[in-house]
């Protein structure tokens, strides 16, 4: 249920009694309407009461009236008669124009005014008539035909205010049902709106209550969520192999994982508040100096950042850890910068394998060299031992000076050989200066008859004169290999070409550059797959499979870094141009990197 | 000797090993036809009666393996003696030959190798 539902149950809640009750009062309402109107007709059953009454009065007066002047034939005694005549008139006029006079009641009240008239003309006015003229009226017949008249109207006067009397009663009866009726509505009608109104709000509360128990099962959920995924997270942190710290953007440490407390020495409560770099103190391995600091370096480049190779960590005890690291940005909402994750591991041993693995790799070197080497002497030793046999086993003069002469050209051979050995030892602490030529050339010599054998043919374009600082035996090593690599790469009938291009310190455009030499071995073999490429300067990434170690590229690759040089590999499996080219370009006064792999 | 010297093909692509091993094996009684790689050296085993072949493992265009396989295959009860510089040749090459000794053991060596070799051969 969103906010809007609510609010829209919210305003049926509040309007809908509101209606209800609104309609309860129009009912009652009419009812009462209908009660007033009743009270109204008992009203003029009362004013018709009263107006009989009048009536009777006005008639009794007359009657009495008359009555006394009979019996004393005085004129003031007929005053009252003729104030009640003039009176009866009115009020007779009056009785016809009440509200309300059904035909049973005007029979009744035409009936009355005519026996009073009949009474008037043949009783009253004839006796007024006669004793205004001297004469007497106290004739007994007439007398009792009067009084009879005067009975008739007298029973109708009482017909009439009975009758009125009876309406009365029975309207007073109806406005009794009717209030009862009313009540008994009321009863009703409230208690149905009560129910309605009940019932409707329960259900509204209901669709609000469900709405709100989702709500809180929701909430629930999440929070068992959040709870879970923080559990997990803080349980991956705990049980990752890294050393993680946390810092806020300004470096100050907020929480380390176990590794980064076991790698540091420092303790979780120690750490905390304090700035990263008293925590996580690392320098240069050879240079010893401090190492930027991490939170620094990521605010600064507003990205990951690899925190430099051969980086040693200080610990609290100031023993020492060769460690790999990484720092990278905790992002706010706004993009911004909210802290700095710190992940580094300990390398030290990784450190020793990688030094094992390069010296396995010169030992593999060394090996393949020296059975090269033994096949070249081999052959002209099994020379110079037939020789020696021959001449020992009698020849003439002539022969053995042809034999000695055969036996010096092999021996040549040997010490040619055994030179560009030696060459291959001759190692020193400082870089010294090498002739590319010199060098390329004395590996081309020791591996021309792995050449012949593999039917590969070598091109070379080798200027004289280019020399560069570097450690001999480890160049020898490296161009050894992708000399190797280039013959085996272009098979039977291909063609390897090993090429001196020297740079000087300006470019062509007169811009500053490195001063050095790029060589660059090229073969027109298959090439490499581009999905291989990436993996060729990988450790025992090899495609010669049991005679490949994997390390060749990977030493080479380190031998070159060290010496400030790079090496870059270029490959095409094109059908028109299939080939691969790697070149190494190497500085004339380079800056050697120690541990520069 | 009685009977016509034995006819030995030597194959090598050391020039000066292949043209002294001719004057040893002469001396030695053979008559030897030499050739300084593998197409030649086929082309006179099967143009020539040669009885057995001295042959080179390490040798451009195609290595002594090949070309024993390729003799294997025109004239298989010919014995070949495969000499190499190098040690630890692949077992299929070996299982192909008659005999395997490395240079450098000497020609005493290798006399007798062949010698052996041609033995049987003789007493037939």
């Amino acid at each position: 249920m969103n906010l809007n539902q609510f609010n829209r149950i919210l305003r049926q809640v509040f309007l809908l009694p509101v209606i209800a009750l609104l309609l309860l009062a129009v009912a009652l309402f009419l009812q009462i309407q209908d009660a007033n109107s009743t009270v109204q007709l008992i009203q003029e059953s009362d004013a018709r009461i009263a107006q009989v009454s009048r009536i009777e009065k006005l008639i009794l007066n007359e009657e009495s009236g008359l009555r006394g002047y009979e019996n004393t034939s005085d004129g003031r005694f007929l005053q009252p008669y003729l104030d009640a005549s003039q009176g009866l008139q009115k009020e007779f006029d009056k009785m016809e124009t009440l509200p309300g006079l059904d035909a049973v009641e005007k029979h009744y009240i035409d009936d009355l005014i005519e026996k009073h008239q009949l009474w008037l003309d043949a009783f009253a006015l004839p006796v007024i008539a006669t004793i205004q003229a001297g004469g007497q009226a106290r004739d007994v017949d007439l007398n009792l035909r009067g009084k009879s008249m005067m009975d008739d109207i007298r029973q109708d006067i009482a017909d009439t205010t009975h009758n009125a009397e009876q309406r009365r009663i029975a309207r007073i009866q109806l406005w009794h049902r009717q209030v009862r009726h009313m009540e008994w509505l009321l009863l009703l009608l409230a208690l149905c709106v009560g129910i309605f109104i009940g019932l409707f709000t329960r259900n509204r509360m209901h669709a609000v209550s469900s709405a709100y128990k989702t709500s809180l099962d929701v909430l629930g959920r999440r929070a068992e969520e959040i709870f879970q995924s923080e559990q997990q997270l803080r349980t991956t942190l705990a049980s990752i192999g890294d050393g993680v710290i946390t810092c806020d953007a300004q470096g100050i440490v907020q929480m380390m994982n176990p590794v980064a407390v076991d790698l540091t020495g420092w303790s979780q409560a120690e750490a905390l508040g304090q700035p990263l770099e008293t925590v996580f103190h690392i320098v240069n391995e050879s240079t010893r100096h401090p190492v930027e600091n991490p939170v620094s370096k990521v605010k600064r480049m507003n990205r990951i950042v690899g925190v430099g190779n051969h980086t040693i960590l200080i610990r609290k005890d100031k023993t020492e850890l060769h460690i790999a690291d990484s720092g990278a940005p905790i992002r706010d909402r706004t993009d911004g910068i909210a802290g700095v994750v710190m992940v580094f591991r300990d390398i030290t041993l990784e450190r020793k394998t990688q030094d094992a693995l390069l010296a396995n790799e010169k030992l593999a070197v060394a090996g393949r060299l020296a059975a090269t080497i033994a096949h070249e002497i081999h052959n002209p030793l099994d020379s110079v031992s037939n020789l020696l046999y021959l001449m020992r086993n009698g020849a003439t003069k002539e022969e053995s000076v042809q034999f000695m002469d055969m036996a010096e050209q092999e021996l040549a051979r040997v010490t040619q050989i055994s030179r560009a050995m030696l060459g291959l030892y001759r190692e020193s602490k400082a870089p010294v200066l090498v002739d590319l030529k010199e060098m390329l050339q004395e590996i081309l010599l020791l591996m021309e008859r792995r050449f012949t054998d593999e039917g590969v043919t070598v091109r070379v374009d080798l200027p004289s004169g280019i020399s560069v600082d570097a450690f001999p035996a480890e160049l020898r090593q490296v161009f050894s290999n992708l000399i190797a690599n280039a013959a085996e790469a272009a098979g039977h009938g291909g063609e390897v070409r090993v090429s001196i291009a020297p740079q000087p310190g300006f470019s062509s455009n007169g811009h500053k550059q490195e001063a050095g030499a790029t060589v660059t071995i090229e073969d027109n073999g298959m090439g490499i797959p581009e999905e291989v490429q990436p993996h060729l300067f990988q450790p025992f990434f090899t495609t010669k499979g049991e005679r490949g170690t994997g390390l060749g590229l990977w030493v080479s690759r380190g031998i070159v870094t060290k010496h400030g040089g790079t090496i870059e590999l270029a490959s095409d499996t094109s059908e028109a141009a299939h080939g691969t080219a790697v070149s190494v370009f190497l500085a004339t006064k380079p800056t050697i990197n120690a541990g520069g792999d | 000797m009685a009977q016509e010297p034995h006819l030995v093909l030597c194959v090598d692509d050391e020039l000066i090993g292949l043209k002294v091993r001719k004057i040893l094996l002469e001396r030695a009684g053979y008559r030897v036809l030499t050739a300084p790689d593998g197409s030649s050296g086929l082309e006179l085993f099967s143009n020539e009666p040669v009885e057995a072949v001295v042959l080179d493992y390490s040798m451009p265009g195609m290595n002594g393996g090949e070309v024993a396989s390729k003799m294997r295959q025109t004239k298989p009860h010919i014995p070949i003696l495969l000499l190499s510089a190098y040690i630890g040749l692949p077992s299929e090459v070996l299982s192909m030959v008659d005999m395997y000794m490395t240079k450098g053991e000497g020609p005493p060596v290798l006399l007798q190798k062949l010698g052996s070799l041609l033995q049987p051969l003789s007493n037939a």
